[in-house]
């Protein structure tokens, strides 16, 4: 008789889980001010990594850029 | 999805980082080049986007901003954080990018594939449609407010910027930030409730 009772505990389970998921889905945001919206959309926003694939082949093409200050300084 | 914008005291929000949405690394040369790309290229990345209103032009920029950076390493002095160096970059190019006659003609694409790109493999056609839909008004609200405020806002978002820093990229003192930090608020939540 355990295993019908432990079935429907399993469904119940899945069921509240998926209306807790359906209910995250549609909970509204909420912000205390302009900047954190613009801090929760740029947290979505990754940089396409496009980006640093073209980065990669335009300096292999430049000349070495001078050392910078700390560079020259660490170095002697 | 719902949004909402309440008027009540700012509390700093963790910075929070999931699989989905983590930064690809990709390797660079030379490495302090690598170091600052992995670093601060998020944050350029995004205030590329919002004032341009493009991803495609937002990655061009993003592109020629490192690119930039790594011709004037030598040049930097260490009298500003790297991250106020690279937005003070971001901000000449993306001004002088929005000025030239190219891009007042060039109207913005609607990138799908950049929104579909923007959320994990993982996560369902609603949340792609959640996250295009509320950067679009985002976008929209931006770009219904002027310039200054704009910028300001968008500075301020970077939780890594002090308010002095936010003022020497503005041009202005700490104490004109804040007073104008309320207004740009106001003015930004206002044009948020229109978009809805």
């Amino acid at each position: 008789m355990s295993q019908p009772t432990s079935r429907l505990n399993q469904r119940q389970r899945e069921e509240v889980t998926s209306q807790q998921q359906g209910a995250q889905n549609t909970a509204a945001l909420e912000f205390a001010a302009a900047e954190e919206m613009l801090r929760h959309d740029a947290g979505q926003i990754p940089v396409p990594p496009a980006v640093a694939e073209r980065l990669q082949k335009s300096v292999a093409s430049e000349p070495a850029p001078p050392k910078s200050w700390w560079q020259r300084l660490l170095k002697g | 999805m719902s949004a909402l914008i309440t008027e009540t005291p700012v509390e700093p929000a963790p910075e929070t980082s999931s699989p989905a949405t983590a930064v690809q690394r990709v390797p660079l040369e030379p490495p302090e080049l690598e170091a600052i790309y992995e670093e601060h290229s998020r944050p350029i990345f995004y205030l590329a986007l919002r004032m341009l209103g493009d991803p495609t032009q937002a990655e061009d920029a993003t592109h020629d901003v490192f690119l930039k950076a790594y011709r004037k390493l030598g040049e930097f002095k260490g009298n500003s954080s790297i991250r106020t160096w690279l937005y003070r970059i971001t901000i000449n190019h993306c001004q002088n990018l929005l000025q030239t006659w190219h891009r007042r003609n060039i109207h913005g694409t609607d990138d799908e594939t950049f929104w579909e790109r923007a959320v994990g493999p993982g996560d369902s056609p609603l949340r792609v449609l959640e996250t295009k839909e509320l950067g679009q008004r985002i976008q929209k609200s931006l770009d219904a407010l002027p310039e200054e405020y704009r910028l300001l806002l968008l500075l301020v978002a970077d939780e890594k910027l002090s308010y002095d820093e936010v003022g020497a990229l503005t041009n202005q003192s700490s104490d004109a930030v804040r007073g104008k930090l309320h207004r740009a608020r106001k003015t930004f939540a206002a044009a948020f409730h229109q978009t809805a």
